[in-house]
């Protein structure tokens, strides 16, 4: 089998299934509780937590787990929108968001918000000039998410920050960092609100936080007693918490080395990409290494996936939380309908080999000749 | 020239013949707080120097923020000629990299051999920065740069602005003494002011299981951990005080319960103290704070020892000693919501001024001395190391 499919999820990890298994059987009581397997939880808990923070440099009280990156981004906007709602109901968002930012955004609007589009340049870097132009006194929020799903595009979000507080000090700055963390390093200073899950990172699905700047107040979406968090009121999920944790210390450990390895195969992968007729690269320079987004002329790219699954190879068409639509972020890029109909996202990740590689590279040549030879045949 | 870090030692150098005991005990300190970073350290009676084998000066400095003794450390340079044109040279070079538009030049010469007076170099060594690099000018009161120069026997150092460290003695040349610990916001602080006089602290924590938990436990041990980053690792002695407590409040009148409790715990303190060679008590009383803390409370209180008790919160206010724990990270511990041995039998209306007779005849209706025997022998001791080593390894 061959997995290209990093960026949709990722497998758990050996080291890190181990320690949900240990946590699940050695540490039963509820974190909650009071007496003395309680508190064993409890102490394991904060230790998890500790070590989230202390690897990305936040305090304990700023991070709120969650079932996801996809609770976080409502935790967010719907938070935010319901706590500052008195001061504007004005939201901007970039047109590289994650399906599920545009889907709350539907929402708020039939709840009188009102959703405002910042432009992108043909690179995919937000434009500057627009942002500031979108940011009125109304503004509550602004979400930009750090690395877009589709074509890997990176944004400076220190930059981002900046733009957005000069303009409106009191704008808030949401970010979902699910494609960023564990590939590239992020600085949660730059933002003050922060989405991410853990299956992304060889962690366990099910879990997820959302990293809250101490000055920014939220409404919950979920009440309850309010032990855990007041913001995410339920039982501690410890074992996944401590996965969790333990998938993040292995994801930081030695990021540069990981994307520089990541980016030898991606100029591999782009070299041969690039000698095919029919297949346009969907790269920017400020695509990250590890998401390669091409699109394909002829062939359906439905098509090509399931005649390469034929031979244990995975991957996916545009993400998989989006699949069967246009490429969103291909058309904010381009602004070409054609070239955004059909398209392959193929993820890499650092433990990817170079064996994969050409394997995949001859597999798809094979595949893609079968398929475009078709698509010709049935023209004349 | 070579980068190094360089201590001052503030109130130490008023020491005269013993200052060298008062300075290998800080150099013992400071070797012990930096003994994962790879350094080494010299001293004499005016400084101390630390020299790294690895670019760690961040990690350094922060470890020795928190250690007694240092009243104020600076990276520094030793250029490599005490010859003045050298001197004048590297100096430069070091000011170069500076970003700044006013400065003041301010040599130390505590070499007379140094042929400039100290003065004199000032205008000198101004004068070349003045030349040499544009829109810059002198401001003798209020310098954005600070250029030191201190020309001593053994070389010439260079160094900008300097950080301050706590002050203090260095731990261990005091002494031992016993911390009574609590859990609460004050005893933490007192621990923190007897570490900073140069007293070792040892702590000792009383339980009263199940009316205590395990949490307040724990929470106690957190505590001590902070002050062991002070105090170079930490003995915790952990009194079981179930049956005292239990007993005092069988057979006692209920105003008098704490009054009894505190001379039970007073008189356990002094046993632990003496068995463990610590020539004080040290504890987290406060004038009038609470019925057991009035003077006359703590005079039938303290009559049961002889061992001096050291207060050293007694004349804080409160709002003053809360600034102190937050300042020594204590506070956000020690506000937590677990009941400690003083807050459960707490009487609706305890003596605020209690009778020495009276405190005498009710304890005899206890058998307090084998009691005291009991709980002592065979006590908890947790030795905690402020080495904030990753709990769970196999699990995180």
């Amino acid at each position: 089998m061959i997995y290209l499919d990093y960026s949709a999820t990722t497998p758990v990890s050996f080291d890190v299934l181990e320690s949900y298994n240990k946590a699940t059987k050695d540490y039963i009581g509820n974190a909650n509780s009071i007496h003395a397997l309680g508190v064993k939880s409890k102490i394991l808990l904060n230790s998890a937590t500790k070590q989230i923070c202390d690897l990305l440099g936040i305090l304990e009280e700023e991070l709120v787990y969650t079932s996801g990156a996809t609770e976080a981004n409502n935790m967010a906007l719907k938070g935010v929108a319901l706590a500052y709602q008195n001061r504007g109901k004005n939201i901007v968002v970039s047109k590289l968001e994650h399906p599920s930012i545009y889907k709350i955004c539907e929402f708020l609007e039939t709840q009188g918000f009102e959703i405002t589009y910042v432009d992108n340049d043909s690179d995919g870097l937000i434009d500057f000039e627009d942002l500031k132009n979108k940011i009125r006194s109304d503004t509550i929020l602004v979400s930009i998410c750090a690395v877009n799903s589709e074509v890997g595009v990176r944004q400076p979000l220190k930059t981002l920050r900046q733009i957005i507080k000069k303009e409106n000090p009191d704008t808030i700055f949401h970010s979902d960092i699910t494609q960023a963390i564990g590939k590239v390093t992020v600085n949660l200073h730059d933002i003050d609100l922060a989405s991410m899950s853990s299956h992304k990172i060889f962690g366990p699905k099910g879990i997820g936080f959302l990293y809250k700047n101490s000055k920014v107040h939220l409404i919950p979406l979920i009440h309850g007693s309010g032990k855990f968090n007041e913001l995410r009121s339920g039982t501690p999920p410890l074992p996944l918490i401590v996965a969790f944790s333990k998938a993040m210390r292995i994801a930081l450990n030695d990021i540069e080395n990981k994307e520089m390895y990541v980016r030898k195969l991606n100029s591999r992968l782009c070299e041969s990409f690039s000698s095919y007729e029919g297949i346009k690269i969907n790269k920017t320079k400020y695509s990250i290494p590890h998401i390669i987004n091409i699109s394909l002329d002829n062939v359906k790219a439905e098509t090509l996936i399931h005649a390469l699954e034929e031979e244990e190879i995975y991957l996916s068409t545009n993400t998989a939380c989006s699949s069967g639509d246009l490429s969103t972020a291909v058309m904010a890029l381009y602004n070409d309908k054609h070239r955004a109909l059909s398209t392959i996202r193929i993820s890499l990740s650092y433990v990817t080999t170079d064996e994969e590689v050409s394997k995949f590279l001859n597999i798809f040549k094979d595949k893609y000749k079968m398929l475009n030879d078709l698509m010709k045949s049935k023209e004349e | 020239m070579e980068k190094l870090v360089m201590i001052k030692y503030g109130e130490l150098s008023t020491k005269k013949d013993n200052i060298n005991f008062f300075l290998k005990q800080l150099k013992d300190n400071v070797s012990f707080a930096l003994k994962q970073m790879d350094v080494n350290i010299k001293f004499d009676k005016g400084r101390m120097f630390i020299t790294l084998n690895k670019d760690n000066f961040d990690e350094v400095c922060k470890a020795l923020k928190k250690i007694f003794g240092i009243y104020e450390f600076d990276v520094a340079y030793k250029l490599d000629s005490k010859n003045e044109e050298d001197i004048k040279k590297s100096v430069l070079e070091l000011v170069k990299k500076k970003e700044f538009t006013t400065f003041k030049v301010q040599t130390k010469r505590s070499d007379k051999k140094f042929p400039k007076e100290s003065m004199e170099f000032n205008r000198l060594m101004g004068g070349v920065i003045l030349k040499s690099i544009p829109n810059v000018r002198v401001d003798v009161h209020n310098p954005e740069l600070l250029v030191n120069i201190e020309i001593r026997s053994d070389g010439v150092y260079v160094y900008f602005n300097s950080e301050k460290g706590i002050g203090g003695y260095p731990v261990g040349v005091a002494g031992k003494g016993l911390l009574m610990l609590s859990g609460g916001i004050d005893s933490p602080v007192a621990g923190y002011l007897a570490i900073k006089r140069g007293v070792k602290l040892e702590c000792l924590y009383f339980e009263s299981p199940p009316h205590t938990s395990i949490e307040a436990k724990n929470k106690v041990i957190e505590l001590a951990k902070k002050l062991a980053v002070y105090n170079n690792n930490i003995k915790l002695h952990i009194i079981n005080f179930t049956e005292i407590q239990t007993t005092i409040y069988q057979n006692c009148p209920h105003e008098y319960l704490i009054t009894i409790m505190r001379r039970m715990m007073y008189r356990i303190s002094e046993i632990v103290a003496r068995n463990n060679r610590c020539k004080i008590i040290v504890n987290g009383e406060s004038i009038g704070q609470v019925a057991s803390q009035t003077l006359t409370s703590m005079n039938v209180i303290n009559e049961t020892v002889k061992i001096p008790v050291i207060r050293p919160v007694a004349c804080f206010d409160k709002l003053e000693i809360i600034d102190i724990a937050k300042k020594i990270d204590t506070y956000e511990t020690s506000i937590l919501p677990y009941e400690d041995c003083c807050t459960i039998f707490v009487p609706d209306h305890p003596v605020i001024n209690p009778e020495f007779a009276k405190a005498r005849e009710y304890e005899k209706l206890l058998p307090y001395e084998d009691l005291i025997y009991k709980a002592i022998k065979g006590h908890e001791i947790i030795n905690i190391t402020k080495d904030d080593k990753v709990e769970f390894s196999d699990l995180l």
